[in-house]
């Protein structure tokens, strides 16, 4: 009886997920609409900013409802994981792509450091929706700059940094227990390190496994996010 | 980087007409002029049928019919996709559609929703630039030319070592269609020594079977379902194996956790039945079948296979437990027959199968009145039938109506079957034991070396030697499909090298026009028509 009541639940809450992320894929479309209608010559750049402002906030929470979903199947062991080789450069461009229209709307300079025939091994839809939510986070953070760079290829160590304030003190000190640094009063990114932590132990390689690591520093003088992949 | 989608045909499959209108905006703004849209899998088969596209962007879930999987499935078997047509899936989730990243109908990219125009253009320009790399070996491959698909993957790693393992793919299925197993086999172990990967594991594990190894494909079709669970096909594999090697019982609780996983497959859920069956598990038979007949309704693969399989069910749940609630069944039996003659209303080998299960069922339920209504129908439905009934189904027909004692109508059925099937042993084996007739049996085994002996000497270009023996095959055999049509090629082959003697080409004429009526579905019905072709060509040219 508990595998039946498992199942409904299961299939309630993916149809749930499904329709909300519809429901805001339709309300980012219906806005896209009006904000084109916009005469551009009274266009001003409150408007443009606010534009901004809901696109991001639109794929944030788009974002955080994948993030629980998969966390949800992961927890019944049915997340799929599926890994095969790719090109860094391509998957990572296209991280930062994902962003382009905030980067361009807040004026912020997004670098990627990869070098172009740099081979990796990971599921890359999982690794997608954990960058996703890294470089919005980082994207909300920074003054003026972000860099993305991978630099290696065994163990994968993908790492972006920007040069806003850094982490806090003790979120660094949380090291691979994210779930306490969920806090609802400062909207902290528990939940983006949480699902990063776990997508990063689903990646085995004979004994070693994933995992991510955060600091303060580097060139760019903020925060560096960096996830390991064996 | 200059990308322009002006002179590409765009199709796109979307059952949200929002969506659907917004990702046409985004090709507009590339370029595209040339876009159709349509808002399910069974139109987009129209549409690929009317034109040839570049590109097909596809929803995952395209409604209460066949998934954006299916549609893929359909159009790769048809023929409908052009070598270099870009297939890009939309997803709700980044990560649904990955459960599938072993089967072997692929799309060239998933890509999760919401998305930009910017990211369409990015996967659409690198698709585009990786299928036109890949456009020699998949040429090859479409028409089946392993030998020429291995030298352009050799060529192609070269120039493009980033589309390493879609090419190291492509040369494990070149190897493995021309038999080169050892090879084939040593390619993917070694891909499977540096990472696991569900596709290269699937592959080793296939290999293995293919070879007869069979407790080595259990050990890594077993190890695949550890390490990638949610990966089904690997269970359906290991299930497979386990059957083959003895083992229904272990393969039926494999199926049954795949099934756990997801319920929605209608081919493992006739597999589970299958088994079920088999172990005399007559309560998950039931169960199976039961979720067969739900899944069937909105399959392409539909069948009504499953429909009579759980009215089997049914009519054993009855016999089996004398207390049980038979008329609960039985309106269950009922319900499903309508849907079955419904569902199949154009096809009379399934009106003829759903009456004589119908009698059958209504022979265990004690229904007598409507038992014979339905052995009455039957007939009718026989005599009115001038199509062939495929092998399984004549053994189906044949034993419940030998059970329910009409055994002229059963013998008639299983000996136009054994006619037409001399090829098939494991089939002659099994009508070997239902049909009174055993010269027929006889005869049908002589008619079957008479005709392998014949395609051998045709093969070897020995015509005359081929016409001697399909000759003796056919007094065997006259009604035989196979012996006519091969009997008639090498007529015609003979014909054309003597200068087409009128006697020769005459007998052709007269065997085609004797022959039992093909029906245009039939896989054969190419060839014969071919045949009958040539035959009145070379007979006007004679006269």
């Amino acid at each position: 009886m508990q595998d039946k009541k498992d199942e409904s639940f299961n299939m309630v809450l993916a149809s749930t997920v499904h329709d909300m992320k519809n429901s805001l894929g339709m309300l980012g479309e219906s806005l896209k609409v009006i904000f084109q209608q916009i005469d551009p010559d009274i266009m001003n750049k409150a408007t443009s900013n606010s534009y901004g402002v809901v696109q991001y906030e639109v794929s944030r929470v788009n974002n955080s409802l994948m993030q629980l979903l998969a966390l949800y199947k992961l927890e019944n062991n049915q997340l799929p994981f599926n890994p095969n080789y790719y090109n860094l450069f391509d998957f990572l461009d296209e991280q930062r792509l994902i962003h382009s229209p905030l980067l361009k709307a807040k004026n912020i300079e997004c670098k990627l450091k990869v070098d172009e025939d740099l081979e990796g091994f990971f599921d890359d839809g999982l690794l997608a929706t954990v960058l996703e939510n890294i470089i919005g986070n980082a994207i909300r953070y920074t003054q003026s700059t972000i860099c993305i760079s991978c630099s290696q290829s065994q163990p994968l160590q993908i790492k972006i940094a920007d040069d806003g304030p850094g982490y806090p003190e003790q979120m660094i000190e949380l090291a691979g227990n994210y779930i306490q640094g969920i806090n609802q009063s400062s909207g902290s990114t528990g939940l983006g390190l949480f699902f990063a932590q776990k997508i990063a132990i689903m990646h085995k390689h004979k004994d070693k496994v994933g995992k991510i690591q955060l600091s303060n520093g580097g060139q760019l003088g903020g925060g560096i996010f960096c996830i390991q992949l064996p | 980087m200059l990308f322009n989608l002006a002179k590409k045909n765009t199709l796109i499959v979307e059952d949200f007409a929002e969506f659907a209108r917004s990702v046409r905006a985004m090709v507009y703004a590339m370029g595209a002029t040339q876009v159709d849209i349509v808002y399910n899998a069974e139109d987009a088969i129209e549409a690929c049928k009317a034109r040839k596209y570049d590109i097909i962007l596809s929803d995952y879930n395209l409604g209460p019919k066949k998934d954006g999987q299916q549609l893929l499935e359909e159009l790769s078997k048809y023929h409908l996709l052009k070598s270099n047509c870009v297939f890009l899936m939309l997803t709700a989730e980044n990560t649904s559609a990955m459960v599938m990243g072993a089967v072997e109908y692929q799309p060239d990219s998933y890509i999760a929703k919401p998305f930009t125009g910017n990211l369409l253009k990015s996967r659409l320009q690198k698709s585009i630039e990786k299928k036109d790399a890949l456009l020699p070996i998949s040429r090859s491959i479409n028409n089946k030319k392993w030998q020429e698909a291995l030298e352009h993957i050799q060529q192609v790693i070269e120039l493009h070592p980033k589309y390493r393992m879609s090419c190291l793919r492509s040369h494990y299925e070149a190897l493995k269609q021309l038999n080169k197993l050892d090879k084939a086999l040593e390619l993917v172990t070694q891909i499977v020594s540096q990472r696991s990967i569900p596709w290269a594991m699937l592959a080793v594990g296939e290999i293995y079977y293919l070879k007869n190894e069979f407790d080595k494909a259990i050990d890594i079709f077993r190890n695949m379902t550890k390490e990638f669970p949610m990966t089904l096909v690997g269970y359906d594999w290991l299930a497979k194996v386990q059957q083959k090697v003895g083992q229904p019982i272990d393969a039926q609780s494999t199926l049954v956790k795949a099934i756990e996983k997801s319920p929605k497959a209608l081919q493992r859920q006739k597999d589970l039945g299958a088994l079920a069956e088999q172990n005399n598990d007559l309560d998950a038979m039931t169960k199976a079948y039961r979720s067969a007949v739900k899944y069937s309704a909105n399959s392409a693969f539909s069948s009504p296979d499953e429909y009579i399989k759980l009215t089997t069910a049914l009519s054993q749940q009855i016999a089996q437990d004398p207390d049980i609630s038979s008329d609960r069944i039985i309106n269950e039996a009922e319900l499903v027959f309508e849907q079955l003659d419904k569902t199949f209303i154009t096809s009379s080998a399934a009106r003829l199968r759903s009456s004589v299960a119908h009698a059958a069922f209504c022979k265990v339920s004690n229904e007598e009145e409507k038992q014979q209504k339905y052995l009455e129908m039957a007939e009718k439905r026989f005599q009115e039938f001038d199509e062939q009934l495929p092998a399984e189904t004549s053994l189906e027909l044949s034993t419940s109506l030998k059970d329910m004692g009409k055994l002229e109508l059963a013998e008639e059925i299983i000996s136009e079957a054994i006619q037409q099937n001399i090829d098939d042993q494991d089939f002659i084996q099994k009508a070997s034991k239902l049909t009174s007739n055993q010269d027929l049996i006889k005869t049908s085994k002589q008619a079957s070396q008479h005709n392998n002996k014949a395609i051998g000497n045709f093969k070897n270009k020995k015509y005359q030697a081929a016409i001697e023996h399909f000759d003796r095959a056919y007094k065997l055999t006259p009604n035989n499909i196979n012996v006519s049509l091969n009997y008639v090629q090498s007529l015609l082959k003979q014909g054309q090298i003597d200068n087409n003697p009128i006697n020769v080409i005459q007998l052709a004429d007269k065997i085609l026009t004797e022959m039992p009526q093909l029906a245009f579905s039939d896989v054969r019905y190419a060839r014969y028509s071919e045949l009958n072709r040539l035959t009145q060509l070379m007979l006007q040219k004679d006269t």
